[in-house]
């Protein structure tokens, strides 16, 4: 378990440890700001920022997810075969339009904030999940799959079972994906007005701030790399059969 | 035929325009195993999964017991018959005794009973319990991978077992001593069974009848011996291949069906066992060139074994 998630505890141990104490930052940011320009952006505690980022990210993350994985279940079932061609292109629309466009969209529809955000991360997030569904569903072996049926295990049993605890690392790969991508896409909400770490560069930007610009970046560089190997730690684990090992 | 563990009649399966299985009928008695040979494509594996739903036919009836297949609920039905495929299909994420508990699980049993049935199989196809059960597939050889295939389809003691290429992608020492196996299971535990193989020298080893298919149809169905005496022309007689059926033919007797009265004396160095087949008989007399050879139970004499007698099983019109 510990070789699993080292990394990541470690990189958490770091980000908490800026976003409390971000002056720890200000010799390297002094680098980039020209003189008299503020160096830690002060208008928000960057934690209370961080949370909302995360709360963002994660919710549209848990939406993102479900979605994809019920979407993949139900097109790679017997019955949902004709299914496959729709789903597929509405999660494949979801990721070739820029969320900065769904947000234009979004806005008027739902207003400033946080929800036009989660909509744009919901729409981004889907994809990944939902072709490493697919893939996950698709990749267990055909004698396994015919042993399955020809033991009487039901559909449903077969899923649970059997299907998805073997699809599961593959799928694993798809929510990793999906929530380091939206980490870093979460930052665009901050121009309709959503809480997030997004509000430090974009302040930054607007006042020809440079180290706005760059502390904004790095905490969000540094929650992505965090969930990213946390995540990945996730994958082994699932890889290493413990998670679905019954 | 009376009492027919399994029995189908005008089976019939089409794959769009192709017929796969054609009209077909057999029966299966009780613990008889019917090997159902043909080449690849013949329709063979497509009949099988008829018989456990696995596939629908479009036309004609499968019993099982007695009982009309299409009454049962299609997962009640393949709980109830032991399935081995191609290519074992073990659950890689569950250990070796998690595997071979599935069915007995789904069919709701005790843990402790479940245990118990577990550790008997494993035993029964060579394995120590307590040292293969906590192993996970991948950990196996093909072989044993092969052996608890079987053991799977067996946990619940089905009455019948269906075997889709069961000894097939193994090297073929590994290969005869599994058939071995099977024939001294099968016959303990008195199980019906039908076996799907393209191999004619697996079919002769392990079935007590012999379907050849070709096309979708039964050309000829027969004890291994009659077929070789008596096949039918064209695909029968090439499949099965006549080149060498004297000595096939001796590989279906036994030494003890021959042996003759000899007087009680020590093992010589060359001598047969009475389970020994007459071909094994016959190839070691070729090489030691006698007319007849000791007949050996526990190194003592209890008989022996003349040359011209298996000749005579060999010859065409004996029977």
């Amino acid at each position: 378990m510990k070789r699993y998630f080292l990394a990541p505890l470690v990189l958490a141990a770091l980000l908490v440890l800026l976003l409390l104490r971000p002056e720890l930052m200000t010799p390297l940011l002094r680098l980039l700001a020209e003189p008299g320009q503020d160096l830690i952006y002060d208008r928000k505690p960057l934690m209370t920022l961080a949370l909302w980022h995360l709360a963002l990210v994660g919710a549209a993350g848990l939406v993102a997810t479900a979605t994809g994985l019920a979407l993949g279940i139900l097109v790679t079932r017997p019955g949902g075969a004709e299914f496959m061609t729709l789903a597929r292109m509405a999660s494949n629309l979801g990721q070739t339009f820029p969320p900065i466009a769904v947000l234009a969209v979004a806005v008027p529809l739902l207003g400033f904030g946080f929800e036009p955000t989660f909509l744009a991360l919901c729409v981004y997030g889907l994809l990944p999940v939902f072709e490493t569904t697919v893939a996950g569903l698709r990749g267990v072996s055909a004698p396994v799959r015919e042993a399955a049926r020809g033991m009487g295990l039901s559909g449903v049993q077969r899923l649970w079972r059997v299907e998805l605890p073997l699809a599961m690392p593959v799928i694993l790969t798809g929510i990793r994906l999906s929530t380091v991508i939206n980490i870093g896409t979460a930052t665009i909400g901050s121009t309709v007005g959503a809480v997030g770490l997004g509000e430090v560069i974009v302040a930054g930007l607007q006042s020809g701030n440079t180290a706005f610009v760059a502390q904004g970046a790095a905490l969000v560089a540094l929650m992505a790399i965090c969930a990213e190997t946390a995540l990945r730690g996730l994958g082994r684990l699932a890889d290493s059969g413990a998670l679905t090992r019954a | 035929m009376k009492g027919a563990m399994i029995r189908v009649e005008g089976l019939t399966r089409r794959f769009g325009d192709a017929v796969a299985v054609d009209a077909i009928g057999f029966e299966v008695a009780r613990g008889e195993v019917l090997a159902l040979v043909g080449t690849s494509g013949c329709g063979k594996s497509t009949t099988l999964r008829m018989i456990n739903r696995l596939i629908e036919p479009d036309k004609g009836r499968v019993e099982i017991a007695g009982r009309d297949a299409r009454e049962m609920a299609p997962d009640a039905l393949r709980r109830g018959i032991g399935y081995v495929i191609q290519g074992v299909g073990l659950f890689p994420h569950w250990t070796v005794a998690r595997n071979i508990s599935t069915v007995p699980r789904l069919l709701g049993w005790d843990r402790s009973r479940i245990a118990a049935r577990v550790d008997e199989l494993l035993e029964l196809f060579g394995f120590d319990p307590a040292e293969a059960g906590p192993k996970y597939p991948a950990a196996l050889s093909g072989g044993q991978q092969q052996r608890i295939g079987v053991a799977r389809a067996m946990a619940a003691e089905p009455e019948i077992l269906l075997m889709d290429e069961p000894f097939g992608a193994l090297d073929p020492v590994t290969r005869a001593r599994l058939q071995d196996e099977f024939t001294a299971i099968r016959r303990r535990s008195g199980l019906t069974a039908i076996i799907v193989t393209h191999d004619m020298d697996e079919a002769f080893r392990l079935a007590d009848r012999i379907a050849v298919m070709d096309a979708g149809r039964i050309l000829q169905i027969d004890t291994p011996e009659r077929l070789l005496r008596g096949p039918r022309e064209g695909f029968v007689r090439q499949f099965v291949g006549l080149d060498d059926r004297a000595l096939r033919i001796l590989s279906l007797h036994r030494v003890r069906e021959l042996a003759r009265p000899a007087p009680d004396a020590p093992a010589p160095a060359q001598w047969v066992a009475p389970e020994d087949t007459l071909r094994e008989a016959a190839s070691r007399l070729i090489w030691e060139g006698g007319e007849a050879l000791a007949v050996v139970e526990a190194d003592r004499i209890t008989g022996e074994i003349r040359a011209e007698d298996i000749w005579r099983v060999g010859t065409r019109g004996a029977a």
